[in-house]
């Protein structure tokens, strides 16, 4: 199979990385300082680490008040806006903590092929025939969820709506099949009964428990009823901490929690001490019925592996599709028996729709803010923007093989993309200036490429100016020749081993004015500031050939 | 380009628009042009497909002008590649079937070879080639929809978005420093009876 072809592309590294020590250990002598040390290192494409500083133009910014390039990766990042990408609708932040980072509106993805959903009316279109008046009446329920794009429908799932709008509560109160749920409300309500009647009773009722298994949430908060009940019980009895202090999960209780474990049950040799003795005292007793959130395991599976082999291959859920699942659970939305583990398509619910966020970016050292865009969601606008592209020079690299007469080899390697071994190339490289002076440009290659086949490079024109940038675009061509030698034996190679990166050390200098506000300026003369940038990037040219 | 027609490829009107001669355009009276647009010989776009006003309620809603039902309107520095198709979305409304203006702002770039059924795109879209893009969907500004993606109707795709898949999916967003890829005028300028070379 042939490599899919490579167009030229230029990436910079962002400083960020410099300041880790990592790299190959220094084999040069002790005598030599780290500076020359530094200054002989050349950057490495290839090595592991460059995957992360290496990044093209458009992603990095530029921090104006420390003068230097910062890439994604060490920016910090705030969040300006949480929205919902699909109905534009901005979350308060304050909702997103009740309510989690999904849309609790009406949208929806597919849980099948994660398209969106579009709530659609069930019933049939109204008789084109009849009055218009008749007909501008709104269509009315059921409604359902349907996908447009695979035609999955809630229908499929058994869930009808009665509203077409608030679907995210609708769908909240609905398990698959339609039977109705019970909402953390109900619960509450339902607790209340219970237990103003055990209270009258005084012995646990078991009456309204015997509706089949519980569902997980009603199984998790009788639990944590039952052993809140059992802390405050065994505290108030105790001598000192008042109910207040204690939670059911400040340290005291999770202590007296795994006592009633280790000591008591687990290690029945051991003869309780009288500390321990009188630390249990006030014995905890574990749940003994529903009411109390006891659930028997239901070890029986047959009716599970029954239904996987009625549904069989088409009816099973992807490991993508359950996925998917796994990260609704969270937003209480799926069917609480499974945990969210969904092993049938029957068992899919639809996905709320994750909100997205618009952020602002900071400067890792001084903390000025480098971008921030405008809070509305509706605006594309940015109220700072500090890219990188409009400070340092824009490098572009294509092959130079028009004006080249004395070769007819490039074009040949060209042809089919691939660099010939043993050819020179010759590459033309253009800068461009997006700031209004004048820049000095001074570019370094090392000879040789690193890499197991190192390629010899020549920039033919290591220094030149290129013009301020005007209204009219002024570019400034340089050519530099990438005079390359491959291996002639290729076997063995690891992916990408074949392109051929060139690193190349760009130093960028410029004048500006300088600031006002610096004290330096005290005469009346103009001054001049001189601000130098220097920076790696890696010219990635193309792919060698192997033959 | 070795043979040139004696009337040129491209008619260039007065707003700068540039439409080939081969461009393929349905009920032109229905299509609007912002200016500087330019249209790739075998693009099509459907100005037939208007707002379908059933007898019945003209009664009330009397109010729309002929001249006001516009299929197809389209901003300044759009480019529609070759083969590409423009066509209005259509739905059920109020019980009859109708179609619904297809609205495109600036600098939108359209693949090509791809269908587009958008309700509405904003200004600054890249659409890639052999790209479908169901009815009624609508996407923002400065969106990236890479080669091969269908996006399913209905979709909503916010700004910054890149898009790719089938179904589509937001895969990535598009950097500060990349606002300024979207820009056609240079494009522009490389196409139409005497085009300038592209810059390097």
């Amino acid at each position: 199979m042939a490599p899919p072809p490579l167009t030229p592309y230029t990436f910079i590294q962002c400083p960020c990385s410099d300041s880790s020590p990592a790299g190959p250990a220094p084999a040069s002598p002790s005598g030599l300082g780290s500076d020359a040390e530094d200054d002989d290192r050349t950057f490495d494409p290839r090595a592991p680490r460059s995957n992360y500083s290496l990044h093209p133009l458009e992603y990095l910014m530029y921090c104006e008040d420390c003068h230097q390039i910062r890439c994604p990766r060490c920016v910090a990042e705030e969040i300006v806006t949480y929205y919902c990408p699909s109905c534009l609708f901005e979350i308060p932040s304050s909702n997103l903590k009740s309510e989690g980072n999904r849309c609790t509106r009406s949208c929806f993805q597919c849980p099948i092929c994660i398209g969106p959903l579009a709530v659609t009316s069930l019933e049939a279109p109204p008789d084109p025939n009849l009055l218009a008046a008749d007909n501008a009446s709104a269509p009315s329920g059921p409604y359902i969820l349907a996908c447009s794009y695979c035609h999955w429908s809630s229908t499929e799932i058994g869930i009808k709506f009665d509203k077409p709008n608030g679907i995210y509560s609708q769908l909240q109160k609905v398990h698959n099949g339609g039977h109705p749920r019970v909402t953390a409300k109900d619960r509450k309500d339902r607790r209340k009964d219970t237990i103003s009647e055990t209270t009258v009773s005084s012995e646990p009722s078991s009456t309204p428990a015997t509706s089949g298994p519980l569902d997980t949430e009603t199984h998790f908060d009788n639990l944590r009823s039952f052993y809140t009940h059992q802390i405050s019980d065994s505290v108030s009895s105790g001598p000192g901490l008042s109910l207040t202090d204690m939670g059911v999960s400040s340290p005291s209780s999770l202590t007296r929690l795994m006592n009633l474990y280790t000591v008591n049950s687990l290690d029945p040799s051991k003869k309780p001490t009288a500390a321990s003795a009188r630390r249990s005292k006030p014995t905890f007793r574990e749940a003994a019925d529903a009411e109390e959130g006891l659930q028997p395991a239901d070890l029986d599976e047959s009716s599970a592996i029954q239904a996987l082999r009625v549904a069989s291959w088409p009816g099973t859920a992807t490991a993508e599709q359950r996925g998917t699942q796994e990260a609704v659970r969270l937003s209480n939305l799926a069917e609480p028996p499974l945990h969210g583990r969904s092993r049938l398509v029957s068992e899919l619910r639809p996905i709320p729709v994750l909100l997205r966020t618009k952020r602002s970016k900071r400067c890792p050292v001084c903390r000025h803010i480098i971008s921030k865009p405008e809070p509305k969601v509706a605006s594309t606008r940015f109220r700072i923007r500090l890219v990188a592209g409009s400070y340092i020079p824009a490098i572009a690299i294509r092959p130079l093989n028009l004006s080249s007469p004395s070769l007819s080899s490039p074009t040949a390697a060209a042809a089919n993309g691939l660099l010939q071994p043993l050819k020179p190339v010759q590459y033309l490289l253009t800068f461009t200036n997006p700031i209004f002076d004048p820049v000095k440009v001074t570019l370094a290659t090392p000879a040789t490429v690193p890499g197991r086949f190192a390629s010899k490079v020549t920039v033919l024109c290591p220094q030149f100016d290129i013009d301020a940038n005007t209204d009219v675009w002024d570019e400034a061509l340089r050519a530099g020749e990438a005079k390359k030698r491959a291996d002639e034996r290729l076997e063995g190679l690891k992916e990408d081993e074949d392109v051929l990166e060139i690193p190349m050390f760009v130093r960028v200098e410029w004048e500006v004015e300088a600031a006002a506000e610096v004290g330096t300026a005290i005469g009346g003369k103009e001054t001049r500031e001189r601000r130098e940038l220097a920076y790696w990037c890696v010219l990635g040219v193309g792919r060698i050939s192997q033959d | 380009m070795s043979r040139r027609p004696p009337k040129g490829e491209y008619i260039e009107t007065d707003t700068g628009n540039k439409v080939a001669r081969k461009a393929n355009l349905v009920g032109t009276q229905n299509i609007m042009l912002g200016g500087k647009t330019v249209i790739q010989p075998e693009a099509m776009i459907r100005g037939d497909l208007t707002r379908l006003n059933p007898p019945s309620s003209t009664s009330s809603s009397g109010a729309a002008a002929p001249g006001s039902n516009t299929a197809v309107s389209i901003g300044r520095y759009c480019f529609l590649d070759r083969g590409c198709c423009l066509r209005p979305p259509s739905r059920m409304y109020r019980g009859t079937f109708t179609y619904l203006p297809l609205r495109m702002g600036d600098h939108v770039y359209v693949g090509p070879g791809s269908v587009v059924q958008a309700a509405s795109i904003g200004s600054h879209v890249h659409i890639g080639k052999g790209v479908v893009i169901g009815e009624m969907t609508i996407i923002k500004d400065y969106t990236r929809i890479l080669d091969g993606t269908v996006v399913p109707p209905h979709m909503v795709i916010p700004s910054f978005s890149i898009v790719a898949g089938r179904p589509a999916r937001v895969i990535g967003e598009v950097p500060e420093g990349g606002h300024e890829a979207f820009e056609l005028r240079e494009l522009y300028k490389t196409v139409g009876n005497n085009p300038q070379r592209a810059p390097v």
